[in-house]
């Protein structure tokens, strides 16, 4: 039988629908059964939502004073930037 | 894009090539925030305003072999992106996840001998997630925490979202086998579920 720090284990596996067929009915039966493993699940995953919705990039204007300040430099001294890498 | 939006960037291009500083400036305003946006999908935050400040002094002598294959802003995010990369697979061979343990130490003690929970979790996460990142300090403290797991497990939770969960993309990107990467996933959201669950109970970080 599955206990709850089996369960544990495969979680991330199971909320991704990762699991084969009949792993993901008995994590399905044990959560009917257990409430601390619902909880478990659910917060789990609200973790992951978190941070999708954390995850967006805004550039601040402490961030475009410093690019300013490091490109008007580049530009001055005739940049030859050592690590320059042609991106195709 | 309308051909006056072509023409502006072309003329931005042009501008860019001849080194003007006005040009930079306004070339920085426009695209440093879907730079960053790139970044984040493989480096915390920190890291990734690095890159892209690095990308942004790239770029001077860059755009001189700029052929207009594609638009400036594709070029500038696969730029950043190339970095990143470059930034993981040298980050990779620093790090070790100990890939035959799928829990971290924290929750595995949480279990009694019998695997039952000895110390469940006590709340539930109720609010959405949109309104839990509304509180600026639980904010502060996830970007804490993404910073100090290590890079390959950050970059293996946020490529696998930002991918749409295309687990084959990512093991590409970070060459792992598909079963490390689920153990990398699993360790990092474990992380961060203690993370929240602390600041939940503690109001601390």
């Amino acid at each position: 039988m599955l206990m709850c720090k089996d369960l544990a284990v495969i979680a991330s596996d199971y909320i991704d629908g990762e699991l084969p067929v009949l792993e993901n009915m008995s994590v399905k039966m044990h959560l009917m059964m257990c409430k601390d493993c619902r909880t478990f699940i659910g917060n789990l995953r609200a973790s992951t939502d978190m941070l999708n919705a954390h995850s967006s990039g805004q550039a601040d204007e402490e961030l475009i004073r410093k690019i300013d300040e490091r490109v008007a430099l580049a530009l001055k001294e005739g940049s030859q930037d050592p690590t320059n890498q042609d991106p195709d | 894009m309308t051909d006056s939006a072509l023409q502006k960037e072309q003329a931005l291009i042009e501008g860019l090539k001849a080194r003007n500083d006005q040009s930079y400036q306004e070339a920085v305003r426009t695209y440093t925030s879907g730079m960053l946006a790139v970044a984040r999908f493989y480096l915390d935050h920190s890291s990734s305003e690095e890159i892209v400040q690095d990308c942004w002094v790239t770029v001077i002598d860059a755009i001189q072999k700029f052929e207009g294959r594609s638009g400036l802003k594709t070029w500038l995010h696969r730029i950043v992106a190339n970095r990143c990369k470059n930034r993981l697979r040298s980050a990779r061979r620093e790090v070790s996840t100990d890939f035959s343990e799928a829990l971290e130490p924290e929750l595995a003690d949480r279990f009694n001998a019998k695997g039952r929970w000895d110390l469940p979790p006590k709340l539930q996460f109720h609010d959405s997630a949109d309104t839990l990142m509304e509180n600026g300090a639980l904010s502060d403290c996830l970007d804490k925490h993404l910073s100090a797991l290590p890079e390959t497990q950050r970059s293996a939770l946020m490529l696998y979202e930002a991918h749409q969960h295309k687990s084959d993309d990512v093991c590409n990107i970070l060459d792992v086998s598909a079963s490390n990467l689920r153990v990398l996933l699993h360790r990092a959201r474990q992380k961060i579920f203690l993370m929240v669950e602390n600041f939940q109970e503690t109001g601390e970080c």
